[in-house]
């Protein structure tokens, strides 16, 4: 009786372990066709000069990398990425964490404020581009004229990628302010009330309850910002033209591999771009997972 | 709590790979993309170009083959700095359109790798084609080891635009065809003044600019080889210089200014009084209200010294994937659309000047403009400059010249610096 038993129920399991593998599948399929293989495949062709249209690869060991790395532009490259994210994240943060303090509370036209603070992230990025482009143009911009300046905001090579960030930061506020707002949903009310019998004011209770509780969230944020910031693209590739002067101080990583890869049709160098900066994420993401515990309370 | 850690690494994990999926991915993204789709069962076919102002004339002609043949054919634009991911994209995943527009800059890589049809027989046995009737420069861009890839389907050169406004209040005389690029810069040093530019030429306007005059004066950019550079050539540098001085001189508009708003942009905003530009941007200025008003063209300005005037030409072709599912359809159109009939349309509706000998006569009507102007820079021509990988050296050309453009070094420093970085992509492409 009990032997029956037993085999039945690994039967059923069997089952299930089937049906599990069944659904997930089409995930899986998904995920080894369009990401697994091609990193692989972006890995293999960093150590190839490659052919045009895929035909006729030819291994040169680390020739591509020795080549990218003797290049001053790959280094101004990532300089300029790493300007483009110290402006974009530590911004987009904060405002974002403030906006979502400041809405997460009964007030009057809440839901529009979040609306409106939203919308950037559902605009199409060619549109945002065209309409800063415009805002930020020295002859005809508004912004120029507004301030009766002539300021060349976009081909200047010492403020064009800063020019660049605040577009990275109005557009990305409101997608960190929903996370946030989810984070302080969490929050229970009470340790405000107890905070507020005790005297405390409302800067202290954002110091010592707000953002202690909400640091997972916080966390999340960082880490998948910092590395947004540092794969950005297609800001610069919309708002500068090739003949910017500017462009050279303003290109990152991501947009010289754009560029080796698909202007130049040198997939083998744009591949060593891309391993190159998969490399700086990682190691910078291994040091906030390592930071991490000093800052992050998870309850 | 420990679970939350784990998901945090994975997540982070996840997202820094995503990237580099990006790198390979190239190749798969090509099919299903709004490029791709060859021709389906039902024999109708997709046709790509990169310009918005052509679009409308070549879909009125299409129409005519439609009702001629019965085929169907679909125009889809795609812009010119997206047009060749695409293709290149299409092409290595065997999704390119049947027939689609090729250029100097790109057509031999095509060729080379047999990815354009062949059609060399066909235009044998062709009646509607001979290439004796196109001009003979552009039907060697596009044959290859004594092949024909494509159909030449139009020719452009460059003229001279300027203000009539801006010449009246300042009493000077228009330009003529009779003008050297002296009295161009006198004019341009009357013209200048509040907030008004003479002249402007962008740093990546190479053909409707500086080539123009490099040629003038004897200089050159790649030698016929295809070897060698010309960039540090006494002459092309003196060319260069001619520019140089305008920069300097403040009668052009910076670079920053230009990158953010072009030639064209600044011609149709009354804040410039002259610059060159090719025949394809005639259907945008015919569309610009205040241009079509204000100004005009002439021929461009010849070279005191030699005489000279010679205008950059260059001319796409019609061209079709290797692995089209309707090759007969495909020449079919190349057919037609390379045909006298069809290119005499062509430049009827002012779409561009065609390719086809004596064809571009009906273009000189399509705008209230001098036109004829363009029709004279025929007389004589040297094609855009190419080789196997013309953008990779234009590109790193470009750079080292816009330091000269910004005033950061000499042009004859960049012009010297430029030749040796074309030199090595020139000894790269020759290995």
């Amino acid at each position: 009786m009990a032997g029956k038993n037993k085999v039945k129920k690994t039967a059923q399991a069997r089952n299930e372990f089937m049906w599990g593998w069944l659904f997930v599948l089409p995930t899986m399929i998904g995920l080894i066709v369009l990401n697994i293989y091609p990193i692989f495949e972006t890995i293999r062709q960093s150590f190839f000069k490659t052919g045009d249209f895929g035909i006729g690869d030819k291994f040169v060991g680390l020739d591509n990398y020795v080549e990218m790395l003797s290049d001053g532009e790959t280094w101004q490259a990532l300089i300029n990425t790493f300007k483009y994210a110290i402006v974009e994240v530590p911004f987009s943060i904060i405002i974002a964490l403030v906006l979502a303090v400041l809405l997460n509370r009964k007030m009057r036209g809440r839901s529009a404020y979040r609306t409106i603070f939203f919308l950037p992230m559902v605009c199409a990025p060619a549109a945002i581009a065209m309409v800063w482009r415009w805002l930020y143009n020295s002859e005809f911009g508004l912004l120029n004229h507004v301030f009766h300046s002539n300021v060349k905001w976009i081909s200047d090579p010492k403020i064009a990628v800063f020019a660049v960030a605040v577009i990275g930061v109005w557009s990305i506020i409101g997608y960190n302010m929903v996370l946030f707002l989810s984070g302080l949903q969490e929050v229970p009310h009470d340790y405000y009330e107890a905070a507020s019998i005790d005297g405390a004011s409302g800067i202290r209770q954002f110091f010592s309850i707000t953002i202690p509780l909400i640091s997972p969230t916080i966390f999340f944020v960082v880490v998948t910002r910092v590395i947004g910031g540092l794969q950005v693209f297609d800001l610069i590739y919309m708002v500068m033209e090739r003949g910017n002067p500017a462009l050279e101080k303003t290109q990152s990583l991501v947009y010289l591999f754009y560029e080796a890869s698909f202007v130049e049709k040198n997939m083998g160098n744009g591949s060593t771009l891309v391993v190159f900066l998969l490399i700086v994420i990682m190691i910078i993401t291994v040091f906030q997972m390592i930071a991490q515990k000093k800052w992050v309370y998870y309850n | 709590m420990k679970f939350k850690k784990v998901t945090a690494i994975l997540l982070a994990g996840l997202m820094t790979f995503s990237l580099a999926a990006c790198g390979g991915g190239g190749s798969d993204s090509g099919d299903g993309g709004e490029g791709g789709g060859s021709s389906s069962g039902d024999g109708s076919l997709s046709l790509m170009l990169w310009d918005a102002n052509q679009q409308p004339g070549i879909e009125e002609i299409c129409a005519d083959f439609t009702e001629e043949t019965g085929i169907d054919v679909e125009v889809q634009m795609v812009k010119w700095d997206e047009y060749w991911t695409l293709l290149s994209a299409g092409a290595q995943g065997d999704s390119m359109p049947d027939v689609f527009w090729m250029h100097s800059n790109e057509a031999e890589r095509y060729m080379s790798n047999g990815m354009l049809l062949d059609l060399t027989d066909k235009i044998a046995e062709s009646d509607a084609i001979d290439p004796a009737n196109y001009p003979e420069d552009i039907v060697n861009l596009y044959s290859y080891e004594d092949k024909y890839y494509a159909v030449p389907k139009d020719v452009d050169t460059i003229a001279l635009w300027y203000n009539k406004t801006m010449f009246d209040e300042a009493g000077l005389e228009y330009p003529t065809a009779d003008w050297t690029w002296d009295d161009l810069y006198e004019a341009a040093k009357a013209l200048t003044k509040d907030g008004v530019y003479g002249f402007a030429c962008s740093a990546t306007n190479n053909q409707a600019g500086y080539y123009n005059l490099i040629y003038d004066m004897g200089g050159y950019i790649i030698n016929d080889d295809k070897t060698e550079s010309g960039w540090d050539d006494p002459n092309t540098i003196k060319a260069m210089q001619y520019f140089e001085k305008m920069t300097q001189e403040g009668l052009m508009p910076s670079q920053q200014t230009l990158s953010e708003s072009a030639e064209d942009v600044l011609l149709g905003a009354g804040t410039l009084a002259m610059t060159t530009m090719g025949s394809w941007m005639v259907a945008a200025m015919r569309d610009n209200d205040y241009i079509a008003q204000n100004c005009d063209c002439v021929e461009l300005p010849k070279d005191a010294a030699s005489g000279k005037r010679v205008s950059i030409y260059n001319g796409l072709g019609w061209a079709a994937s290797a692995k089209t599912g309707n090759p007969d359809g495909a020449w079919q159109l190349i057919e037609y659309l390379g045909s006298k009939d069809a290119q005499l349309k062509q430049a009827e509706l002012g779409v561009t000047m065609s390719a086809y000998k004596d064809t571009s006569d009906a273009w000189v009507n399509c705008a209230d403009f001098n036109l004829q102007a363009y029709l004279n820079m025929m007389d004589d021509m040297v094609i855009r400059p190419y080789s196997k990988q013309t953008v990779t050296w234009e590109n790193a050309v470009n750079d080292e010249l816009k330091k000269a453009w910004m005033q950061e070094v000499s042009m004859e420093e960049a012009c010297k610096a430029a030749a040796e970085v074309m030199n090595e992509t020139l000894a790269e492409e020759n290995e």
